[in-house]
């Protein structure tokens, strides 16, 4: 009975929605007209970037309502359907928050083209910016949260989510009281959010998390020690060198969290004062962490927004990272020479080599052997993947799978190893720095960059590299690359020969080696100190900024220098 | 026989401590205690991934620099005991010096223009430990 009630019930709906749908499908046939013709165009602001967002109308003089209306999509483009019935005048109004109001006038002979059914063309029309309140109010809280992160006043994630929940106030509570107010909606902030970004750097945290629990970096801290033999100027480059290939693969600060504290006891068995390794340890992350894709947070922020993958980093800068790297640790030999060359030092007691060695086991080694795999194959993705079009978040989110898949550790210990507090802030960090893209300050920033630069494709590079370079020592650098990312797109777009996405590298450059510059600079810098200082060994400000200043204007004139030959010399 | 309780973070400056602590302990035929304590809160200013178990590690650090104190009295004929805590610095300090029971509590005196804290902020805290714990505590 059951069997039979399910076989003529499947059968009775089964023919029922055949039935809806065929006459549905008749119904809209009947419906079916001709095609309007359409009035099409483009909306664009005055560096002829595509304006998203915009309502067009089309109206006639002699009415007041629109005969028809769209909104322009991302490339800029709308199209009104032009109505039956067409009056002798047509208009075509467009207006948008933040621009001025713009009205076309359809000419006698289009009106006439659309009378005979075919559409009519507008082509591009420019929408000048306007400066409102808004304007102002997005700026402000820009340079407010900045102030926030840089001070130390408030944690970064609070700063950034203070700063996008203030942009949202003024624009839903603003608006009422005066339309001037408004910045953007919600659904136009979620458009700013980068989850290319998001999910990669998600992904890359349960991968490390893993990796970090097998002890791996102390271990091959120790074995700089032992292969060194004791002898401290070999030990610093050998410190120095590990530290980079760790940076470039992890972020730079996992990869100082990491080092720092085996350094300090390493540097204090040898009885020489740890800043002499910590020092050069953290500038060779600074540097070094740029020649991939993965090795800091501005570079995936500007590989995915210029959409340059893991090969183009390590194909363009690590040439010039190389570079920088033999300045670095000549400098530092000769910086610490007094430390590393005296006599007396280098000598360990056999108590301390016992702790040392006991702290530099690796914990895990089942676990390293598949990280070991999986990280491979992560990598032969991150190079390859890009003739298939995978997109590295896509890479690093498999990676963090098969990882966890294989190992199966304590999942909820993986859950929490994942940063959240991070992943809100670069959330809340993309829409306060929408809001000033939105606003037009970034527009009037490249402009300002556009008209200084002109057509020169090396003031550019000069000016992009130098500008990053001395003002990631004073602002947090992950805000600052934000909000360049579109100033330096409308640079590449409108000087001569920035097509190969030269600048970009430029802003990595200037960003990250701009780290080295003081102890703010860079959060790598802020959390070596911050352990330096448990140990009893404080770095101030003063003492970063002597050590490290030299190390900027050295790094960074080398990375240049390669830059240069690569894309002006080499590329003819 | 009393207890000596030397809160030290091992760096040059705590030196001088570590061989006062050291000395008294000889003197007074004390029991000396090197307490370590792991703060992490410097970490709430980092926007980078934080993935790391960095109180293990700071641990593990701090458990190497008492090493390297309790080193230095065997080499003076004491054998001082090795205590690290995880916490606030004045929160833990208090604690410790209850739960160890300690008689006196030693405090380092900065040492050069790059010391933690400065004279007045160590005092101060040898003051409100003292209050606050019953406490004999002294700035050596």
């Amino acid at each position: 009975m059951r069997r039979w009630i399910r076989t003529w019930g499947l059968f009775a709906f089964l023919l029922s929605a055949s039935l809806i749908l065929a006459f549905a499908s008749r119904g809209s046939r009947a419906q079916e007209q001709p095609p309007s013709p359409l009035v099409t165009g483009t909306i664009q602001d005055s560096q002829d970037q595509p304006v998203e967002g915009a309502t067009v109308q089309l109206g006639a003089e002699a009415e007041g309502e629109a005969l028809a209306e769209a909104v322009t999509q991302s490339n800029g483009r709308y199209a009104l359907p032009a109505p039956q019935d067409l009056p002798d005048n047509l208009f075509v109004q467009i207006s948008r928050a933040h621009f001025e109001e713009d009205v076309v006038a359809l000419s006698a002979a289009d009106i006439q083209n659309l009378r005979n059914g075919e559409s009519v063309v507008v082509g591009i029309t420019t929408l000048p910016r306007r400066i409102t309140p808004a304007f102002w109010i997005a700026a402000l809280i820009f340079v407010a949260m900045l102030v926030l992160i840089a001070t130390g006043t408030l944690h970064n994630t609070l700063a950034a989510l203070l700063g996008a929940s203030l942009v949202f106030f003024v624009s839903y509570l603003g608006e009422p009281l005066m339309e001037d107010l408004f910045i953007f909606g919600f659904d136009r902030a979620l458009q700013y959010v980068d989850w290319n970004v998001i999910f990669l750097i998600m992904g890359m945290m349960i991968v490390i998390a893993v990796v970090e629990r097998t002890g791996i970096f102390q271990w091959l801290a120790y074995m700089a020690y032992r292969l060194s033999g004791g002898r401290l100027w070999l030990l610093l480059p050998i410190l120095m060198i590990v530290t980079g290939v760790a940076s470039a693969l992890l972020d730079n600060v996992t990869t100082m969290l990491l080092m720092t504290p085996i350094t300090i006891q390493i540097s204090l068995a040898l009885g020489i004062n740890p800043l002499a390794l910590l020092m050069p340890e953290v500038m060779a992350s600074n540097v070094v962490g740029i020649s991939t894709l993965i090795g800091t947070p501005t570079n995936i922020l500007i590989g995915s927004f210029a959409d340059i993958s893991f090969n183009d980093f390590l194909v363009n800068l690590t040439p010039g990272v190389v570079l920088a790297m033999i300045g670095l640790v000549l400098y530092s030999e000769f910086v610490y020479r007094k430390e590393i060359l005296a006599p007396g030092k280098g000598e360990i007691s056999p108590l301390l080599l016992e702790k040392l060695e006991e702290r530099a086991q690796i914990t895990q080694p089942g676990h390293l052997r598949k990280a070991a795999v999986v990280g491979t194959g992560m990598i032969l993705l991150f190079v390859f993947g890009e003739r298939i079009h995978l997109l590295p978040a896509v890479t690093a989110i498999m990676g963090a799978t098969a990882l966890l898949v294989w190992i199966r550790p304590d999942i909820e210990e993986m859950i929490e190893a994942v940063d959240w507090t991070t992943l809100v802030f670069f959330i809340t960090l993309f829409i306060v720095v929408g809001g000033i893209q939105e606003v037009g300050l970034i527009s009037l920033v490249a402009t300002g960059i556009g008209d200084l630069v002109g057509e020169n494709l090396i003031l550019a590079m000069f000016v992009v590299t130098w500008f990053s370079a001395v003002l990631s020592t004073v602002i947090a650098n992950i805000p600052f690359t934000a909000a360049m990312l579109p100033v330096v797109g409308y640079l590449t777009a409108t000087i001569p020969g920035a097509g190969n996405k030269v600048l970009f590298y430029c802003l990595s450059v200037g960003s990250a080696m701009g780290g080295n510059g003081s102890l703010i600079g860079a959060s790598a810098n802020m959390v070596t100190a911050g352990i330096a200082e448990r140990a009893g060994q404080p770095i101030t400000y003063l003492y970063f900024i002597k050590k490290g200043f030299p190390a900027l204007i050295l790094t960074v004139a080398l990375a240049m220098v390669w830059l240069l030959i690569r894309f002006l010399v080499l590329a003819g | 026989m009393g207890k000596i309780l030397c809160a030290t973070r091992g760096g040059a400056a705590s030196r001088a401590s570590q061989d006062a602590a050291i000395a008294l302990a000889q003197e007074r035929g004390d029991e000396l205690i090197f307490l370590y304590v792991v703060d992490i809160s410097f970490l709430n200013q980092t926007a980078a991934p934080l993935v790391v178990d960095v109180e293990s590690r700071l641990e593990k650090m701090g458990r190497f620099q008492l090493a390297m104190a309790q080193e230095r009295a065997a080499a003076q004929g004491i054998s001082a005991g090795a205590l690290v805590r995880r916490g606030q610095l004045r929160a833990e300090l208090l604690a410790a010096a209850r739960e160890t029971e300690a008689d006196l509590v030693l405090l380092g005196h900065p040492v050069g223009t790059e010391a933690v804290f400065d004279e007045a902020a160590i005092q101060s805290l040898a003051t409100s430990l003292a209050r606050e714990s019953g406490v004999k505590v002294r700035v050596v």
